[in-house]
Formats: C-alpha cells, sequence, structure tokens
C-alpha cells in the first residue's frame, strides 16, 4: 500500500486505492467476525439492486484482512457541502431522497435492529434502571423489515462526475425500523455538524417519509445509548443527557 | 415473610408463579365473607403503613412528597375497601327467577401487576387489595427504580391477607425485575394490570395476554369568563402541587379566557406561582424536553430545585413554575405533560377557542383519552351548554368540572358516584381497552346462566266481531248510536258497486244522517297508486270512519288507504321490512285509529282479512309487493253477514274456501301455535270439510254458506295470532309470478307441504323457544283425528288426512297439479330459482314448523308443477 493511494484512514482500518479497487484494510487485531460480517452485509445489500460499490474479494493480506470492492470516482456529498455550502438545502434533500430509496428495500437476511439495539444497550455502562427503561421503550418500538444503513451520513454518499451516487460502508447495516436508521443520522449529524443541520436534515427526512418527528424522536435515546457503547469521551454529556429521559404515565 | 427463595431469574420466576397459581387455585374456592374479612384486614394494615412506605417511595425513588404519598397510601387503602366492601365479586352476584338469568362472578386467575415510579405503594396497595377483593392472585413486576417500596407494600398486604386467611403465596413479585422477566410475567399470567409508561402498556398489549393498560395524561384546565376564579386558581395550584405533580390526570397546562386571564394571572401569583420571564421560560423549555422526551431529572421535583438545573433562581417556597405560551404545537415544551411543578398557560380569545386549544394540545402533545378540566358557572344555562359542548368535544375518558384534576381524577374524593382507582383507563384514544377508572368489575370473569324460557305469545282480535245473516244494518247502528261517527268512507271494487252490495250500507248511513263517499276503484291486487288515490279522497273527504267491503283486495286496499290517510309520511319499504319477531321489529307501525275508524266487511269466505293484521300492496311500477303485518292494522270492527256472499261465483267459492282451509293447517302447524288458535283452526277445519262441498254445488244453501262464513273468520282469527307457513310463502310467489288465485295456489300446494313439514327427520327445524322437536306429523293427526279421519297408527291416520284433502279439492273442483292450470313449462322452469328464493325470503316462512332450504323449496315447486 502506497501512501499516496490511501484514501481514507480510519481508528483500526486504511482504506486505500488499488487500480480499480478499493481495499478496506484492518488492523491485525480487528475482530474476524466483523470483518466478515462487514463483507457479508454489503454483499446482501448488493444483491438488493442498490447502487453500492460491487464485492470483489474478502482476503488476507500477511496479518491484515481485507475487503476489497469497486472503486468508485467521485466526490462525497460531505467533499461537496464543505466546497459549496450554499448548496447546503439542496444537498440534503437530495441525501434524503437516497436514505429513504435505501429503505424501500427489504433484505431478509440481514441482521436484525432490535436485536442490535438490545445488544448494545446491555454493553452500556448505564444504571440497571436506565437499561431497563431503554430495553422497554426498544421493545415498545414497531419492528420492521427495511434495509437501514445504519451510520449513514453525507461522507457515505459519493457523486460521480456523470451524476450517478454510491452509497458505501455497509459495515452497520440491519434491517429494521427506518426512524431509527434516521435517528442514527440525525445523532451523527449532531454530533459532526451540530443541532442546526441535524434539525434540517430531520425536518427534510419527516416531511419527505410523512413520519412524525416525535417518531423518530423516540428513537434518539436507543441511539444515543448505542452510541455511547463506542466510548468516545468528548461525546458523552451530550449522549448522556440524550438518554436520561422518562416516559410519560 | 420473604419471598423464601430470591425471584432473579427466569427459574425462580418460574416457580414463584406456580406457587401463586397453586395460591389461587385454593383461593377460588373461597366464600364471599372470607374474601370480605381478608379483603378488610388487608385493607386496615395497608393504611396502618401509610407513612413508613410514603418515607420509602420517596427515598427511593427521589421524587415527590412524603405528605402527599401518604395521603395517596390512605386513600388506595380506604376509598377502595369502602367502594367494594359491599360488592360481591363471588359465586353468584345476580339472580333473575323470572327471566331465569343467573350471573356467577368467578376470578381471572393471576394478575400480573406492572407498577410506575411515579405512584409506586400507593399503586401496589390498590392492585393487591383488588386482586384480593376478585379472588386473584397476584404477581408484581416493580420498576428497578422503585422495587423496595414497591415490594414492601405487597408485603404488608400479603401477611395481612394470610393471616386473615388467605392461602400462603397469594400475592407475589419479582425481587431484581429485568425487561425478560416483566415479559415472562406478562407472558404467564391471566391479566394483566399495567400501569406505567406507553412502552410498559405497548409491551402488556403485544405479550398475548388480556391486558387492561392505561394511557399518559395531559390536562388541561379550561377556565371560562364565568368561572369562579378563587376557587379555580386555588384548586389547580392544590392539584398541580400535589406530590409535586406526579398524579397522571394533573393539571399541566391553564387555558384561560382573555377576561379573566389576567385574574387568573394574578391570583395565581398571590399564591405562590411564579411566572417566568421570555429568557427563563427559554432556558425551561431547554431543560424540560430532551428531543421531545421529558428529562427524567425534572420529574416530581420543586420549582427550586427545577430552576436551578434550568440555570436561573427561583425562591424556596415558589409551589409552581408557569411558562405563558402561544403555540400548541408538539415543539412547544409547555404543551407536554411534565409529571412535575410546571403549568403551561394559554390565553384564550373565546371559549370556543380554549376548546380548541385543548383538543389540539391533546392531539399534538399527547394525552388523548386521559383527563380534561372545566372551571365554568355550571348552575347557568349558558354555562350548561358551553359544558356540554366541552364534553361532546374532547376526547378524554374523565371531564372534570370545578375540580382539581390530580385527586379529582382518581374518583370519589370531589365526586361520590366516580369509581376511586389507580389505573385511568384511556379508551381506544389512549390505545387502551378500557375508558373507565379501573375497578373490581375488570378483574373477574363474569358467567351467564341463561335458562330457556318461552316467549310470550297474545291473542289478539278485533274488538268487535259481529256475525250472522242480516246483520250488517244492525251492526252499523252503532256507528250513530254508540260512536256518534258523522262522515263514512266506503271502499269497495266496481263490481260489488255496480251490483248494489252497497246499497244497504248506503241506505243504513243515510238513515242515520251520515254523510258518506263511496270508492269504488278497487282492482285485484290492489296497487299503491290506486290506494293513494284513495287515500288523496279521504284526505279531502274527511272521514272519521272507513267502511271496506269486499274480498281481501278490497279490505287489504282499505287498510293501505287508512295508513296512508292517517300516515301519508309512512314508508312502505320499512312497514314491509321482514321480520323474525313482530315485537322485536326495528320499525315501530305507526299508531292507527286517531283519525278513521276501520270497519271490514267480507263478501267471500276464504281471506280472513277482517279479522287480520294483514294487507298486501303492490307497487305498480317495480311490481313489488309490499305485505305489511302489524297489529295497527287490525280492522276495529269486523262484519260477517251471509247475505253479501250468497251470490259468490263458485270458483270464487272454491278458492276462497281452500284458502280458509290452508289457513287453519297452517295456523294449526306454526311454531307459535296456541291453545287459543288451536280451538278456532280445528274449528274452522271441521266447518270446511263439512260445509265447502255443499256451498259449492249450491251456493244457495244458506247453512253451508253461513258455516263457510264462520269458518274463514275462524281461521282468520287463528292465523292472525298463530301466523302461517311455507305453503303460504310458496302460494304468495306463484301467484305472484304466474298468475293462479290465491286460493288456487295454495290448494295445488297444501298436502306436499304437509308432508314435507310431516318428515320426523327433517334437515332444519323452525327456531322459537316454545318449538322443541320436530312435531308436525303429531300436530296434523291431531288435525285429522278432530276432522273424523282414523287409521292404524299416526302414518296411516296421516296419509288418510291427506286423502280427505285431496278429495276435498276434487270434489270443489281443484285441479292437480300447476301444469293443469295452463302455465307453461318454460316459463315456470325459467322463474324457478328466482321464485324459490323469494318463497324463502316471505315473512311466512317463519313460522313453518320446518325450516326450508332454498333447494327444498324448489323441489316442492317442481313437485307440485309436474304432480309427482
Amino acid at each position: 500500500m502506497e501512501e499516496q493511494n490511501v484514501l481514507e484512514k480510519r481508528p483500526k482500518k486504511v482504506i486505500y486505492r488499488d487500480g480499480e479497487y478499493a481495499v478496506k484494510s484492518f488492523d491485525p487485531d480487528y475482530s474476524k467476525s466483523d470483518v466478515l460480517n462487514e463483507a457479508l452485509n454489503q454483499a446482501r445489500v448488493e444483491e438488493t439492486g442498490l447502487p453500492i460499490p460491487k464485492l470483489v474479494d474478502v482476503r488476507k493480506n500477511g496479518e491484515k484482512w481485507e475487503i476489497v470492492m469497486e472503486y468508485i470516482p467521485g466526490k462525497t456529498l460531505k467533499q461537496i457541502i464543505t466546497e459549496e455550502p450554499e448548496r447546503e438545502e439542496e444537498i440534503l434533500s437530495q441525501f434524503v431522497d437516497i436514505q429513504l430509496m435505501i429503505h424501500q428495500h427489504t433484505a431478509p437476511l440481514l441482521n436484525k435492529l432490535q436485536d442490535k439495539m438490545k445488544r448494545k444497550i446491555c454493553e452500556t455502562k448505564l444504571d440497571a434502571t436506565t437499561r431497563y427503561d431503554l430495553h422497554t421503550r426498544l421493545q415498545s418500538m414497531p419492528k420492521h423489515n427495511k434495509v437501514c444503513h445504519g451510520d449513514l451520513g453525507l461522507g457515505d454518499v459519493i457523486l460521480t462526475d456523470d451524476g450517478t451516487f454510491y452509497i458505501i460502508d455497509w459495515a452497520h447495516a440491519t434491517q429494521g425500523n427506518a426512524s431509527a436508521d434516521a435517528a442514527r443520522t440525525y445523532l451523527k449529524f449532531s454530533l459532526t455538524y451540530g443541532k442546526e443541520r441535524a434539525e434540517k436534515y430531520l425536518s427534510i427526512f419527516c416531511k419527505k417519509s410523512d413520519t412524525a418527528k416525535q417518531y423518530v424522536q423516540r428513537w434518539l435515546p436507543i441511539v444515543a445509548a448505542s452510541q455511547s457503547v463506542k466510548g468516545h469521551e468528548e461525546e458523552s454529556d451530550l449522549l448522556l443527557k440524550w438518554v436520561d429521559v422518562v416516559e410519560y404515565e | 415473610m420473604e419471598n423464601e427463595k430470591l425471584v432473579d431469574g427466569v427459574e425462580s420466576l418460574n416457580e414463584k408463579l406456580q406457587e401463586i397459581r397453586a395460591a389461587q387455585a385454593k383461593f377460588a374456592t373461597y366464600t364471599q365473607e372470607q374474601v370480605d374479612a381478608i379483603f378488610k384486614a388487608a385493607a386496615l394494615a395497608a393504611n396502618h403503613a401509610r407513612i413508613p412506605l410514603a418515607k420509602m417511595a420517596v427515598e427511593e425513588t427521589g421524587m415527590g412528597i412524603v405528605e402527599d404519598k401518604v395521603i395517596k397510601n390512605n386513600y388506595a387503602a380506604e376509598h377502595i375497601y369502602n367502594a367494594y366492601r359491599n360488592t360481591k365479586t363471588c359465586g353468584v352476584i345476580e339472580e333473575d327467577p323470572q327471566y331465569g338469568v343467573t350471573k356467577i362472578a368467578e376470578p381471572i386467575g393471576v394478575i400480573a401487576a406492572v407498577i410506575p415510579t411515579t405512584n409506586p405503594t400507593s399503586t401496589a396497595i390498590f392492585k393487591s387489595l383488588l386482586a384480593l377483593k376478585t379472588r386473584n392472585g397476584i404477581i408484581f413486576s416493580p420498576h428497578p427504580r422503585a422495587k423496595k417500596c414497591t415490594i414492601a407494600a405487597a408485603k404488608i398486604v400479603l401477611e395481612a391477607a394470610v393471616k386473615a386467611g388467605a392461602p400462603e403465596g397469594i400475592i407475589g413479585w419479582i425481587d431484581i425485575p429485568s425487561l425478560e422477566m416483566t415479559n415472562m410475567v406478562m407472558k404467564e399470567a391471566d391479566i394483566i394490570l399495567a400501569t406505567g409508561g406507553p412502552g410498559m402498556v405497548k409491551s402488556a398489549y403485544s405479550s398475548g395476554t388480556p391486558a387492561l393498560g392505561v394511557g399518559a395524561g395531559n390536562a388541561s384546565a379550561v377556565i371560562d369568563n364565568s368561572a369562579d376564579i378563587l376557587n379555580a386558581v386555588n384548586s389547580i395550584l392544590h392539584s398541580k402541587t400535589f406530590d409535586n405533580g406526579m398524579i397522571c390526570a394533573t393539571e399541566q397546562t391553564i387555558i384561560a379566557h382573555k377576561d379573566v386571564y389576567d385574574a387568573v394571572k394574578t391570583e395565581l401569583i398571590r399564591r405562590g406561582a411564579y411566572f417566568l420571564n421570555p429568557e427563563e421560560a427559554d432556558k425551561l423549555r431547554n431543560t424540560m424536553l430532551i428531543n421531545g422526551a421529558l428529562n427524567a431529572k425534572i420529574v416530581g421535583q420543586k420549582p427550586y430545585k427545577i430552576a436551578q438545573l434550568a440555570g436561573f433562581s427561583v425562591p424556596k417556597d415558589v409551589k409552581v413554575l408557569v411558562g405563558e405560551a402561544e403555540s400548541t404545537d408538539v415543539d412547544e415544551a409547555f404543551a407536554h405533560e411534565k409529571l412535575t411543578t410546571i403549568l403551561g398557560m394559554y390565553k384564550a380569545e373565546s371559549f370556543e377557542d380554549a376548546m380548541e386549544k385543548a383538543e389540539q394540545l391533546l392531539f399534538n402533545a399527547g394525552g388523548l383519552g386521559h383527563t380534561s378540566s372545566l372551571w365554568i358557572d355550571n348552575t347557568s344555562k349558558e354555562g350548561r351548554e358551553k359544558l356540554m359542548m366541552f364534553s361532546d368535544r374532547l376526547k378524554t375518558c374523565r371531564i372534570l368540572v370545578n375540580t382539581p384534576s390530580s385527586l379529582g381524577g382518581i374518583g370519589d374524593l370531589y365526586n361520590f358516584k366516580f369509581a376511586p382507582s389507580l389505573t385511568l383507563g384511556c379508551g381506544s384514544w389512549g390505545g387502551n381497552s378500557v375508558s373507565e377508572n379501573v375497578g373490581v368489575k375488570h378483574l373477574l370473569n363474569i358467567k351467564t346462566v341463561a335458562e330457556r324460557r318461552e316467549n310470550m305469545l297474545w291473542f289478539r282480535t278485533p274488538q268487535k266481531v259481529y256475525f250472522k245473516k242480516g246483520c250488517l244494518p244492525v251492526a252499523l247502528d252503532e256507528l250513530k248510536n254508540v260512536m256518534g261517527k258523522k262522515r263514512a268512507f266506503l271502499v269497495t271494487d266496481e263490481f260489488l258497486y255496480k251490483n248494489g252490495f252497497t246499497k244497504v250500507i248506503t241506505d243504513k248511513l243515510d238513515e242515520m244522517g251520515i254523510a258518506y263517499t263511496v270508492f269504488a276503484d278497487v282492482q285485484p291486487d290492489p296497487t299503491l297508486e290506486s290506494a293513494q288515490k284513495g287515500a288523496d279522497a279521504m284526505r279531502k273527504f274527511e272521514p272519521d270512519c272507513i267502511i271496506a267491503l269486499g274480498g281481501g283486495s278490497a279490505m287489504d286496499a282499505g287498510k293501505i288507504m287508512w295508513v296512508l290517510y292517517e300516515h301519508p309520511e309512512a314508508d312502505f319499504l320499512d312497514m314491509a321490512m321482514r321480520f323474525i319477531d313482530i315485537r322485536k321489529r326495528v320499525y315501530t307501525f305507526p299508531k292507527m285509529g286517531e283519525k278513521a275508524y276501520f270497519i271490514a266487511i267480507p263478501t267471500s269466505s276464504g281471506t280472513g282479512s277482517e279479522v287480520t293484521p294483514f294487507a298486501v300492496i303492490t307497487d305498480q311500477e317495480t311490481g313489488q309487493k309490499y305485505p305489511l303485518a302489524d297489529y295497527e292494522l287490525l280492522p276495529n270492527m269486523a262484519i260477517i253477514d251471509t247475505d253479501l256472499m250468497m251470490s259468490a261465483p263458485k270458483g270464487l267459492t272454491s278458492a276462497s274456501g281452500i284458502d280458509a282451509m290452508t289457513h287453519a293447517l297452517e295456523a294449526y302447524a306454526s311454531v307459535m301455535a296456541t291453545d287459543y288458535t288451536d280451538g278456532l283452526a280445528i274449528r274452522a277445519m271441521q266447518l270446511i270439510f263439512e260445509y265447502l262441498p255443499t256451498a259449492y254445488n249450491d251456493g244457495t244453501n244458506v247453512i253451508a254458506r253461513e258455516k263457510m262464513a264462520n269458518a274463514s273468520t275462524l281461521a282468520g282469527m287463528a292465523f292472525a295470532n298463530a301466523f302461517l307457513g311455507i305453503c303460504h310463502s310458496m302460494a304468495h310467489k306463484l301467484g305472484a309470478y304466474h298468475h293462479l288465485p290465491h286460493g288456487v295456489a295454495n290448494a295445488l300446494l297444501i298436502t306436499d307441504i304437509m308432508r314435507f313439514n310431516a318428515c320426523e327427520r327433517p334437515v332444519k327445524m323452525g327456531t322459537f323457544s316454545q318449538y322443541q322437536y320436530p312435531h308436525a306429523l303429531e300436530r296434523y293427526v291431531e288435525c285429522a283425528k278432530a276432522c273424523g279421519v282414523t287409521g292404524a297408527d299416526n302414518q296411516e291416520i296421516f296419509e288418510n288426512f291427506i286423502q280427505k284433502l285431496e278429495d276435498l279439492k276434487t270434489a270443489i273442483g281443484i285441479k292437480k297439479t300447476i301444469k293443469d292450470y295452463g302455465v307453461d313449462e318454460q316459463t315456470f322452469l325459467d322463474s324457478l330459482d328466482k321464485m324459490s328464493e323469494d318463497a324463502f325470503d316471505d315473512q311466512c316462512t317463519g313460522a313453518n314448523p320446518r325450516f326450508p332450504l332454498i333447494s327444498e323449496i324448489k323441489a316442492l315447486y317442481l313437485k307440485a308443477y309436474y304432480g309427482e
């Protein structure tokens, strides 16, 4: 892997270009099952016909596991919105359209969002009472079977020169309730860009999907708890505040 | 008494559930006296522990006020006991020997009780008491935040109950709560009593176990400009501060009419409310709701602490924080339920606007189905009208008037017919199965033991039935001398009119000085159009007496004109609606006789219409026949004068005579036949067998004519009360489809139908409480014997009776088959399906002893057509 070919560096993984391929290379201590799960998710989503980079290979390169997929040339929506902030409205609108398109698909073999959230709540460091309330809340949420990206942000959508787009990074994909997916994105926006853009996103999502805002908001304590498992110290205040709410009695 | 083993996992929970089940099985055998003693002891023990339990709850949950929780505990013990101390909950709770109905209350089994954090001890006391009173076992699933005090309350009630004789282990609980265990309890229990947040209630409803769940509150207090402000404001403050605002029925917003807004505000401030300035209000908004959800830190807290959390300060003695708001949208934090000492306040432009706002708050910010309250002068007429409008409009299951809603909503404190409860149903609007305050009746299975009873029957006939050859003028004499009638309207047909049959009547009317007019335009199968014409003439003439002279057509037409004259608005489609029970029909027939007295005078012997409550009219445009049946249609007087029948032609004598015979036979075999109708029917049959051939062969024979006249009216009285059967159902349609005289149609069908009915193993028998088993054969044999038929056994007697009827038909010139009457075969077959279905649906079918299938009717028609 040549330094100039690195597309992105993230904790424990590097994405580099190898000719017509993009290769996601995981650190040697990265869980093998997580790598394979990510590859399997990507394969499953690919089979739905959604525009995503085709999975080409999963291989061992020395000590490192690698996922090989098509390389998609272009800019992410995140890059575009950073360069041309005046286009925010238009880009968010396109972003929501893409997310809603994802939600129109089903992939019956993907992991279930409810199961994943349940597991995450158990993994949090929250006290037993809060976990009990979160579990109760989660259990009461409708169980759907829509494809959910699970971590969709502006950086996950690549726009090519000819105007077609591709959605990348399917590590967290599940099937479940689209509002949970929107809540996840809202949280991601809040942590990345702040409240203002997050609110803009949510209102566009609710309007286009004809969803009540409260319905998406009901997922926020759950996705916040799930996020807290990652243990990012700087997020902890906001996440705890989001989690510490009560249901009406 | 501890849970012997800590209930902390699936296994120990399973054991606990088994233990409660076993205890409950024993408890189910307890008497009302035993149960009441246990109920009382448990209530007393809970009340004794009201203070320690209140302290525990505040300490453990960090919410609410000890003194108020003491009151709630006291209330749960005392008011629940008082409300149900004399309620029967064991075994027979209601008995009605006359109607044969007994109600028996049985326990449901094991109740899963989900307990909230806001009212843990009082709710636990409430639910255990209800369980004990209803002989149910109960297992508590406490909230982890309030588990210690919930369990303590349950334990106190259990100990007292067992001491008073309840089975050991009748109340249980989960020691270490988890959602998994809560789910298991809900799945395994027989019913769930879920009080708590919507998530928990939703889980309860989706567990598959019947559930009584309740919903979220968000009560508005609307203050009208007629309200007593002093009472309103202080009551609301009292209510809102109770246990720091944690009762779900508590006021969340005040909506004050603009006329009194300032006065309300002034009084609120005077009594300790703090009005937030815009900056503080915004700070509070941001603290109160997090992503639309209630911040757990502010629930059940005092204003001082809440203000601190929000980043401003208020004096320690402030009772309530008031945020003035305009928007009723979901984004307005003050629009939501707050479960704490914060009130939103809105200014309404009018009462209408106040209702609109209250409604919007429910729809936008939650609380549908729960509670709303109104402050108003409910003694004035205007106030009562507003109250009705408010009650009509708001979709909440509790509408409290001039009442603090927290303590008012739980019942029995401000209104003493309003059931006390700590579980408040919110109806379908709140996603609940109950809309009332939950009580013992929701935790019982009520069995209804219904013993068979027989229908009340009746015998109805015209008030006056006059008969004897030559009696007509004598009977009519009453019109003047008894009733003082002044104007008579005579309905008849052209033939009778032209041949002078009306003369004896008109002469008598002239003699008495009664004005009259004659409507002589009745056709066979009278139409609605002609009846309408007659009724128009009546409206012009305004008779106080109607005289219908003729056969069935003239008398029926007269009855219909009578209806149209008295009730021009009547709808024939409604009046003709098919019914199962004449006393339970949907349509109420209009009251007849208010304008005119109705006299029916037959000129032939057969129809019986002079004494029946029936009339048939045809809509000339659609061809639809409307058979009307109601005792309002009974003539007031029937006059049977043989003089009018002497000249009846042979065909008429034959057809109407055999019609009378089928009336008698069907009335006797009817499921509604009674001793009262049987005698009339039998006598009619005897007379017809004896005199019909003579009347047919020798029309001048006065005795035969008179006996036939009587037979016809007797049979009419029988079927006026016992109704008919499928011979008439089928004859009605056969006559209508193929233009056969009604009597002939009956004659062609009756014997086949008697065989059909006499079947000892019918596919279906008639439905009527009195009709216990298929017994038409026995009934026909009774008729046969009464008519002198003999035989070795019932079957032979029946066959001989059929033969006797066939002989009678032959003697009076009735042909054998429908075909013999010239009905075209193809036309008949083409109409068969529709005719069979129509016959099945005829009003006469219901009283037949054998309930026919449409295919059976079809087969009967075919047999009658071909004779085989």
